[in-house]
Order: structure tokens, then C-alpha cells, then sequence
């Protein structure tokens, strides 16, 4: 770290002709900038909190367990935890180090798919996915809609185009047209 | 674990020497040994306070587990203060206990004990006898912390009436800090002082 920075100096003083007197000190700035708050070192397996203080992963991983009871951040005392800090990968990061070095692992970074815009709307049944119960207690439909959506979310609608969103436009229709079978059979019974 | 101890230790003296705070005389920071686990602090007393004027001396000792767990920091200079022991010179502060932080640094310690010096918190206190002076009788506890300051940490106010009264217990045969301590206890009473001594 040293090594380069004073490097970056030699250059820029023999090529500018000093044009940046505080080359130095700018160094010295930004190496701070990227100090893990506890070992004062460069972070190494960076993690930063939400309140935004970067640390070293093993040094965070040290001070949680050391007061499991009152987990907050070194810096400021926000309220923090394993869960909440997010990974910072540089450029090339992953590939300096094998990760099964890295005792304890670094949490993973949490990654939400962006939202998207469905063209699903044909049949009028307001959003993208089938979502429909029945009432009347009909075994089979009954049994469908407790059994595959049970206190589960729904899950995300998938890009359109895939071959996961062909899939489900398919089952979708399939269910429809049991659906209105199972409604003109009732009617005509 | 002791590498990051000293590792920072390392990196924080170095700031130490750097800051502001040492440009101004505020703060002082040595190492005692060469394995920086242990080292010597010095706070001057806050202006406007009765420790103005005098410079207190601290033991630091460094953990094996620094800086998850706080340094072990306690007055060797002696002082009269509700938060700190007069007769060990323990120091009763939070950070230094449950509400240490690893991002905190021996600057910063330093500097929060000489907040404590200018804002002593008496409903938690240290020294009982001290903190019940400071309670009942402010002016009296202003005094003998003036006193000792100048006893102790060289300190520039005299009085002249606290001298004359430890003097005169001194040639009775008692040793000069017992005096003071007793003295300061009972309020300046020589009376009741001396009956404790002898009693």
C-alpha cells in the first residue's frame, strides 16, 4: 500500500512538475478513506454497515461475538448485525482469494431481482399471475388453492420471455378453462 | 489476537503524536514498554474547572483482546473527583466498561476522561465521600479538588487555609496525604478530622 502510493507520488512530481503539491496528503486521505474502524488497517474482506462504516469482515465477526447481547456498530451504535451489513466486491476481489480461507465466511450480498412489467392482462383477471379461490368448497379446487398456496408469498413474476414465464402463462390457462368448465357444469347441473 | 492489539496500538500512537489535541498540550501519550500493552497518559485539566492548571498522569494498560474489550485505564496522579477513587484512583466511566466501542482509540479515551473531569456525574459515583461533597456542598468540593490539584498535579491555586490546617496535623505526627484525605473528608472540620485520625 505504501509502496505504491509513494510510487504514484514519485510520478506525478517528476511528470507534472508539481503541479500537485498535496499529493501526499491526498494519499494519505484516501487511504483513510478505506481503513477498516477497528484494526485501522486497509479493509480486507470489506463489509459496510447500514449506518455506512466499513470494516473488515473478521474484525466485525470478532466484535459481535465478543457482546452477542448488544450488537451495535463500533462507530456509531446503530443497531447492527450479522444480516445487516452488505459485502463490498471490488474489482477482481472474488478471485484474489479462495473464500474457504475466509473463516468466518463473509456474509452474501443480498441481490433483488428489478421490477418487471407484465404483459399478462388478457383474460381481465387484473394482475399477471392465476390468483383465484373458490368459495363453494369444491374438493378438487379446494384442495388446489390450500395445498400449493399456503402461507407462502407469491412469488416473484419471472421475466417475460423466459421459458419459466411461458410455463406458467400455460398453466395459467389450463386452470382458467378448468375453471370455467367447472363453473358452466355447476350451472348446469 | 495480541498482533491486532498491538498492531493498532502501533497505528494509534502514531495519530496520537499527530493530533491536535498533543499540538496543544492538551493530551500526552508514552509507551512504557516496548510491546505496547502498556502506556502512560496525561490530561491537563480542563480550563474553567477546578483542575485547571494541573496535568494528571494515567496508567494504560492494554488487553490481549484490545480493541474488543476497553483499555485498563486508571489516575495515578491522585485527584478529587466524584467519578474517581481518591484512594486508587479507579475510574468509574462507561465507555470504559459495557459501552466501549472497537472503533474508540486511546485519543479518544484520553479525551473523554478530561470531559469527565469538566462534567463529573455524581449520582454514579466512585468515590462516595467525595460524590456526597460534591451533593451537599458544592463550594467545599469546588475547593478541595482546587487543593488537590495543586497538592498533586501541580496545580497553580493555594490555599493558604487548607495548608496551614494539613500543617498542623502533620506536626501532631500524621503523614501529609492521610491528613489532606481526612481533612477533606470532614469538610476542612480540623476537629472532627483529628478525632478520626486518632480515634
Amino acid at each position: 500500500m505504501a509502496s505504491s502510493s509513494s510510487e504514484v507520488k514519485e510520478s506525478t512530481s517528476r511528470g507534472d512538475g508539481g503541479d500537485r503539491p498535496n499529493t501526499k496528503e491526498d494519499d494519505r486521505k484516501e487511504d483513510n478513506l478505506l481503513e477498516c474502524n477497528i484494526c485501522l488497517d486497509t479493509a480486507k474482506d470489506a463489509v459496510v454497515s447500514l449506518c455506512g462504516h466499513l470494516f473488515c469482515w473478521p474484525c466485525l465477526h470478532q466484535w459481535l461475538e465478543t457482546r452477542p447481547n448488544r450488537q451495535v456498530c463500533p462507530v456509531c451504535k446503530a443497531a447492527i448485525s450479522r444480516d445487516k451489513v452488505v459485502p463490498l466486491y471490488g474489482r477482481g476481489s472474488t478471485q484474489q482469494q479462495d473464500p474457504r480461507e475466509k473463516v468466518p465466511p463473509r456474509p452474501a450480498g443480498q441481490r433483488t431481482e428489478p421490477e418487471s412489467g407484465n404483459g399478462f392482462s388478457g383474460f381481465g383477471f387484473g394482475d399477471g399471475g392465476f390468483h383465484m379461490s373458490f368459495g363453494i368448497g369444491a374438493f378438487p379446487f379446494g384442495f388446489f388453492t390450500s395445498t400449493f398456496n399456503f402461507g407462502e408469498p407469491r412469488p416473484n413474476v419471472p421475466a417475460q420471455g423466459t421459458p419459466q414465464y411461458m410455463e406458467e402463462q400455460f398453466l395459467s390457462k389450463v386452470f382458467l378453462w378448468l375453471a370455467l368448465i367447472f363453473i358452466a357444469w355447476l350451472l348446469l347441473a | 489476537m495480541a498482533n491486532i492489539a498491538a498492531q493498532r496500538i502501533k497505528r494509534e500512537f502514531k495519530e496520537v503524536i499527530k493530533s491536535e489535541e498533543v499540538a496543544k498540550c492538551a493530551i500526552k501519550l508514552e509507551l512504557v514498554d516496548n510491546n505496547y500493552t502498556e502506556l502512560r497518559g496525561e490530561i491537563a485539566g480542563p480550563p474553567e474547572t477546578a483542575y485547571e492548571g494541573g496535568n494528571f498522569v494515567l496508567e494504560i494498560k492494554v488487553p490481549e483482546t484490545y480493541p474488543f474489550n476497553p483499555p485498563k485505564v486508571r489516575f495515578i496522579t491522585k485527584i478529587w473527583h466524584p467519578n474517581i477513587s481518591s484512594v486508587t484512583g479507579a475510574i468509574c466511566l462507561d465507555i470504559l466498561k459495557d459501552q466501549w466501542a472497537a472503533a474508540m482509540t486511546l485519543r479518544t479515551v484520553l479525551l473523554s476522561l478530561q470531559a469527565l473531569l469538566s462534567a463529573a456525574e455524581p449520582d454514579d459515583p466512585q468515590d462516595a465521600v467525595v460524590a456526597r461533597q460534591y451533593k451537599d456542598n458544592l463550594e467545599m468540593f469546588k475547593l478541595t479538588a482546587k487543593h488537590w490539584t495543586n497538592a498533586y498535579a501541580g496545580g497553580p491555586s493555594i490555599n493558604t487555609e487548607c495548608d496551614d490546617k494539613i500543617k498542623r496535623l502533620v506536626d501532631m505526627g500524621i503523614e501529609e496525604h492521610q491528613a489532606r484525605v481526612a481533612l477533606s473528608s470532614y469538610n476542612w472540620d480540623l476537629e472532627r478530622a483529628t478525632e478520626q485520625l486518632f480515634s
